[in-house]
């Protein structure tokens, strides 16, 4: 028996992209309570901080290795002032500069870990969730023994391997967080497919004789994509905790390269011990700031589209008034 | 509520309330027990950020093991009060016929720690351990000219050299020259950081816990004067901030290396604090690889050495606890002379640059790598490369990209890989010969394929050399043929900085060019 | 359907022996990354004095320029025996450090973990308990701030206020030098050791030492604990049976005092469970921070100076830790939840 048509033509891809995306979100237009709230407020600190990265080169001072201007060399470290708001470093660097030119640093590597973790955990989660056999077995074992490995020091030791061949960039630092989420992802998208798997409607596609990969692109891609929203901003609020911490043990982006929040707390801790404190205290406060924004996102999102947590903003419904003659039953 | 439930709130309650009055007590009696603060004057704190490896001399080459190893060890000849060379456990070296053949008289009545006497029997030992066993420290390099040890009686070691060496006796002041009593240390096998480790110095080792604590005492059997303080505690920190904030608040009673630039600058002016700082021998210098381009026009070279910031770098990045260098053998060593001040001026000419380089044809900005390392030569190394970078590109002559490596990344021939690198030295010995022989042969450490028969065969005549004023003359021609060549750049000398609670005293009697802390001279009140 | 109905005796053994290829997996892993990582640990530290032909005969003596079958058919044979081997740049037994450094950071992991709980379970069940108050919101911004400050910025900050502003508290190491130095370690954990000596003095500097590194790391993990525990608070209060309780008419104290909170916190003993075990090794940045000479900073050192034994040995031991925890919580979850099994 002949699927029926709609199953055997595929639709367009920026229509399937709407669909997706409509459905995907609709649960946030329902939402009430905190949890709107805190999306927003979520929503709103990570578009300033994009917006900051996008502007860098128009809202920044000086470059972020600047270090004279006019002809004139900046002070060593000096205090917060009306040239330099938020003072300046050991190198008379401005703290402020370095701080805006960082945004565009970290939220580089986090786009690029998130989709490098991406692109790799969740087809492989995808697969193995839904073919199983050895193959899955194999990389369950393999993620697992991934997870046991403690995920800073993995991200240490790829960031060595890679430093060697593409140099101490961007690119290394965001691939080796990424290394670390990947069994994440893996794991989620591969357990909740394998729930999915046993759903009558993927059952019913089988039967009609849907090829795996329809089946999987139609049905049970998008239902499991929805996790993945809320585990993404938490993870790209872990990246960027991990970034700073490589940073701070020395593993992070080399620093002329460009400015990174982590290397300058590191470098500000033997300042802070001397009574300097603005070179730790703004880029430490950007970090908190930035990836409170992204929990909050991330927690909003989680709130609106867990179907355990959500709570539906209620329209109170008022009943109708009851004329009063004819209510009374005649006996 | 239930009533269970009542009862299981009081409880945790009268818990948190006994804890918290544990706590507090047991916070007091930290406090007032007068014995358990580093107050006590017979014991000595001291920090550093140094690690050490292996405490057995025979397999240690790091200046963290050798500030432990110095306290319980001692050699034939070292520097036991100043830079002069002086012999310790030896009364006399003499050479027999020519400098191949050294014949030492030894010190009598020395015991070790564990009260067995020394004799040459245990002298030969130690030298025949460390070529035997070959440490993979690399120890034994410094023997490397050592034919065989032979004894003559209870009191008396003939050294038999390859070649002549005038400068022998400072070999035998090295660590790889420490005596070691033949009944406990093997002669083929390192005796480990978890036995006891014995030596005749002034101080013996008491506890070590590695990467934390080393606990000395004072060596009953020390057959010279008894040290000032009596119990000697090294505290080992990871990061010198944490050791700053320790010494502030009096855990520690002095800290020697290392401090950032910026938390010395801070210390200065620290109540109940002094920074004591000397001359040092410890150098930076900036290598080039003569054989590759663009570092194979000595133009190139020359123009880099005619725009280095010696004096930004001395007084911005380390605020005055370095000085420019002006040659590969510091300053305070016999036989220094400013070469390069003579070659490239004392300051950086853009002008003369610029000449150099038009000169040879070489078209502008010329494109170079420059690497460093981040942490192992100090936080600092960063600004330091920032402000070689910034002064390069700024000349409008060079446009040059840092690049860094970590240490166990960078550290292996360095030269085979990049053109122009970063590289500090501390000498084996405080001569100048440890500062031209290690750089200028063709088989360096460094592997920058620096390769000059003229030079090659300076430091030849330097071996020969018979009598202190002509191997000095042959030193200072060295230097200004270093100079000319310009396959290294040297740019600082570093001071020698302790920094210690007002209540140390003798600290600055032991800041000298033999880069020794003598711990057994310090006394507290 | 696979799987429901197995007995708790065939998931126990299935489980036990999927940790065998696991191991195994993470013993390659670990060999083959620090190979493949570039420099070695001889050229590390002898490096930048020691001429070249000197390091090859080093690394020749050593056994480094093995074909790598050979090192690693060396290695696990090495393993199988139990011998870790020594570090190569200090010798020290790995099982030392292990010991030593390992019980240095348990008894650090031990307090913070007191922290995390008492305050994340306090701050979570409130915040679930009284949902979008005022209360609920302060807590989870707490939680959430708290989540999203570095541990080392955080104990830089109370570095500086408690030990240097205010001089109260001690800002590193297990204990003062001379406490150090005089204290008999039976088992490494100071406060263990100085309450088997009765000594008191001893116990209250190791105690004010503690402090401030365990309520850094116990509170920024407090901040996950706080998330966990107020939606598992949510969750509960939501059920089948917790409405039942209601309409029984049992009072709301009870019904969450009684129920719904024993209930939440069943699943936060699995992540407790695998937070301490990920703490053991991921400490490193508090135990740099504050000179803790734990495991995780020791890894770190080692790290740095291609220390492959040390590496080797301090990872491979950890994962097994890990690796045990996760099968006695598995075990612990399946006896619990018959669901759960294979």
């Amino acid at each position: 028996m002949a699927a029926p048509a709609e199953l055997r033509t595929p639709l367009p891809v920026s229509r399937v992209l709407w669909r997706g995306t409509r459905r995907m979100l609709a649960p946030v237009a329902g939402a009430g309570g905190f949890a709107k709230v805190m999306l927003l407020v979520g929503a709103g600190i990570t578009a300033f901080f994009v917006l900051v990265a996008l502007l860098a080169p128009v809202i920044s001072p000086y470059a972020f290795d600047q270090y004279s201007s006019g002809g004139h060399r900046f002070a060593q470290l000096a205090a917060p002032s009306s040239g330099h708001p938020m003072g300046t470093t050991v190198q008379s660097t401005d703290v402020l500069a370095r701080v805006i030119w960082g945004t565009q640093t970290e939220l580089k590597v986090v786009v690029v870990s998130l989709a490098f973790a991406l692109a790799v955990g969740v087809p492989l989660g995808l697969v193995s969730g839904y073919f199983s056999g050895p193959l899955d077995r194999a990389l369950v074992l393999l993620m697992d023994a991934l997870y046991a490995f403690p995920y800073l020091l993995l991200a240490i030791v790829i960031a060595f391997l890679l430093s060697n061949s593409i140099g101490k960039g961007v690119l290394t630092a965001a691939i080796a967080i990424s290394g670390a989420y990947i069994p994440l992802y893996f794991r989620v998208v591969r357990n909740h497919v394998i729930s999915l798997r046993e759903e009558p409607y993927v059952e019913a596609a089988r039967a009609l004789g849907a090829r795996p990969f329809t089946v999987i692109r139609r049905y049970v891609f998008y239902n499991v994509v929805q996790n993945v929203p809320p585990i993404a901003t938490l993870n790209a609020a872990d990246a960027i905790l991990t970034l700073a911490a490589l940073g701070f043990l020395g593993y992070g982006i080399q620093p002329t390269e460009a400015a990174e929040w982590g290397y300058d707390i590191q470098r500000a801790v033997s300042d802070a011990a001397s009574g300097i404190w603005w070179t730790g205290l703004f880029p430490g406060l950007a970090i908190v700031l930035l990836v409170t924004g992204l929990t909050l996102l991330g927690e909003g999102l989680n709130e609106t589209i867990n179907p355990v947590l959500r709570r539906r903003a209620v329209a109170k419904f008022e009943l109708p008034a009851v004329p009063p003659s004819a209510d009374i039953v005649e006996p | 509520m239930s009533p269970r439930w009542r009862t299981w709130r009081l409880a945790g309650i009268a818990a948190a309330a006994a804890l918290l009055a544990a706590a507090a007590t047991s916070a007091a009696l930290a406090r007032s027990g007068g014995t358990r603060t580093s107050s006590a004057s017979d014991t000595l704190v001291d920090g550093t950020t140094d690690s050490v490896t292996n405490i057995d001399p025979a397999n240690e080459y790091d200046y963290g093991t050798f500030t432990l190893d110095l306290l319980i060890f001692q050699g034939l000849y070292g520097f036991p009060h100043s830079s002069k060379l002086e012999p310790v456990l030896a009364t006399g070296c003499k050479t027999k016929g020519t400098a191949a053949t050294w014949v030492c008289t030894l010190r009598r009545n020395v015991k070790f720690s564990d009260g067995t006497p020394m004799t040459s029997a245990d002298v030969k030992w130690s030298f025949d351990r460390v070529v035997k066993i070959k440490g993979d420290q690399g120890i034994y390099a410094l023997l490397s000219n050592l034919k065989s040890v032979s004894t003559n009686g209870p009191y008396s070691v003939t050294f038999h050299l390859k070649s002549p060496q005038s400068t022998w006796p400072f070999i035998l002041a090295t660590n790889a020259g420490y005596v070691v009593p033949k009944s406990l240390y093997p002669a083929d096998k390192i005796r480990d950081n978890s036995q006891s480790q014995v030596g005749s110095g002034p101080y013996e080792l008491v506890k070590y816990t590695p990467g934390q604590q080393a606990v000395f005492k004072a060596n009953p059997n020390f057959w010279g004067p008894k040290p000032k303080t009596e119990n000697l505690i090294i505290n080992y920190y990871s990061k010198s901030s944490t050791m700053k904030l320790a010494l502030q608040r009096g855990e520690i009673d002095m800290a020697f290396r290392d401090f950032t630039p910026t938390e010395l600058t801070s210390l200065k002016t620290a109540s109940g604090i002094t920074v004591h700082s000397g001359n040092g021998v410890v150098i930076r210098y900036l290598v080039f690889n003569p054989t590759r381009p663009p570092t194979n026009n000595i133009a190139v070279r020359k123009a880099i050495a005619y725009l280095f910031p010696r004096q930004t770098i001395a007084s911005r990045v380390y605020h005055g606890f370095v000085q420019p260098l002006y040659s590969m053998v510091p300053a305070g060593l016999p036989g220094h002379i400013d070469a390069f001040k003579t070659v490239y001026g004392a300051s950086p000419s853009v002008a003369k640059a610029r000449a150099v380089l038009k000169a040879a044809g070489v078209k502008t900005p010329v494109a170079i790598d420059i690497w460093w390392t981040p942490s192992h030569y100090g936080d600092a190394s960063a600004d330091e490369y920032a402000e070689i970078q910034r002064a390069l590109n700024s000349s409008g002559l060079f446009k040059v990209t840092l690049k860094s490596a970590e240490w166990a990344q960078y550290s292996a021939s360095p030269g085979k890989r990049y053109n122009a690198f970063q590289l500090g030295w501390f000498p084996d010995y405080p001569d100048a010969e440890d500062y031209i022989v290690p750089f200028y042969q063709p088989d360096n450490f460094m592997a920058n394929g620096y390769n000059d028969p003229k030079m090659t065969a300076l430091i030849k005549k330097e071996y020969a050399a018979t009598s202190t004023p002509a191997r000095l003359g042959v030193i200072k021609q060295a230097q200004m043929l270093a100079a000319k060549d310009v396959p290294i750049i040297p740019y600082w000398q570093g001071k020698m900085v302790a920094v210690s609670r007002n209540n140390v005293h003798g600290i600055d009697s032991t800041l000298d060019a033999a880069f020794n802390m003598r711990f057994w001279l310090l006394s507290k009140s | 359907m696979a799987g429901q109905g197995t007995s708790l005796r065939v998931y126990l053994i299935t489980r036990i022996a999927l940790v065998l290829p696991m191991v195994f997996i993470l013993l390659t892993f670990v060999f083959l990354l620090m190979r493949v990582a570039p420099g070695d640990p001889i050229s590390a530290s002898l490096g930048g004095h020691v001429p070249q032909p000197v390091i090859n005969q080093i690394k020749h003596q050593l056994g480094f320029d093995k074909p790598l079958y050979v090192q690693y058919g060396n290695y696990l044979w090495d393993i199988l025996r139990g011998n870790f081997g020594s570090t190569i740049t200090d010798r020290r037994p790995v099982s030392d450090i292990i010991l030593t450094n390992g019980a240095a950071t348990l008894e650090l992991t031990f307090f913070a973990m007191i922290v995390a709980v008492v305050v994340g379970v306090l701050v979570g069940l409130v915040a679930g308990r009284y949902r979008d108050t005022p209360l609920d919101v302060g807590g989870r911004l707490f939680g959430i701030v708290v989540y999203a400050t570095p541990v080392f910025f955080l104990g830089l900050m109370a570095q500086l206020l408690f030990g240097s502003t205010l001089g109260w508290l001690p800002t590193s190491d297990r204990a003062s030098p001379i406490t150090q130095a005089t204290l008999q370690t039976h088992t490494n954990i100071f406060t263990l050791d100085a309450i088997i000596d009765g000594n008191w003095g001893d116990l209250g500097d190791v105690v004010l030492h503690l402090i401030l590194p365990a309520t850094t790391l116990g509170l920024v993990t407090a901040g996950v604990f706080i998330r966990l525990i107020r939606v598992n608070v949510i969750r509960t209060l939501r059920d089948d049976y917790i409405e039942a309780a209601r309409a029984r008419g049992i009072g709301e104290r009870a019904v969450v005092y009684r129920h719904a909170f024993k209930n939440a916190l069943v699943p936060v003993i699995t992540v407790v469970g695998l937070t301490t075990a990920g703490l053991l090794g991921g400490a490193v940045l508090t135990e740099t921070t504050f000179n803790w000479p734990g495991i995780g900073h020791e890894l770190v050192l080692y790290l740095e100076n291609r220390d492959y034994t040390a590496v080797q040995g301090i990872i491979v031991v950890f994962g097994l830790v890990v690796v045990a925890v996760s099968v006695i919580i598995d075990f612990v979850n399946a006896f619990i939840d018959p669901r759960i099994r294979y």
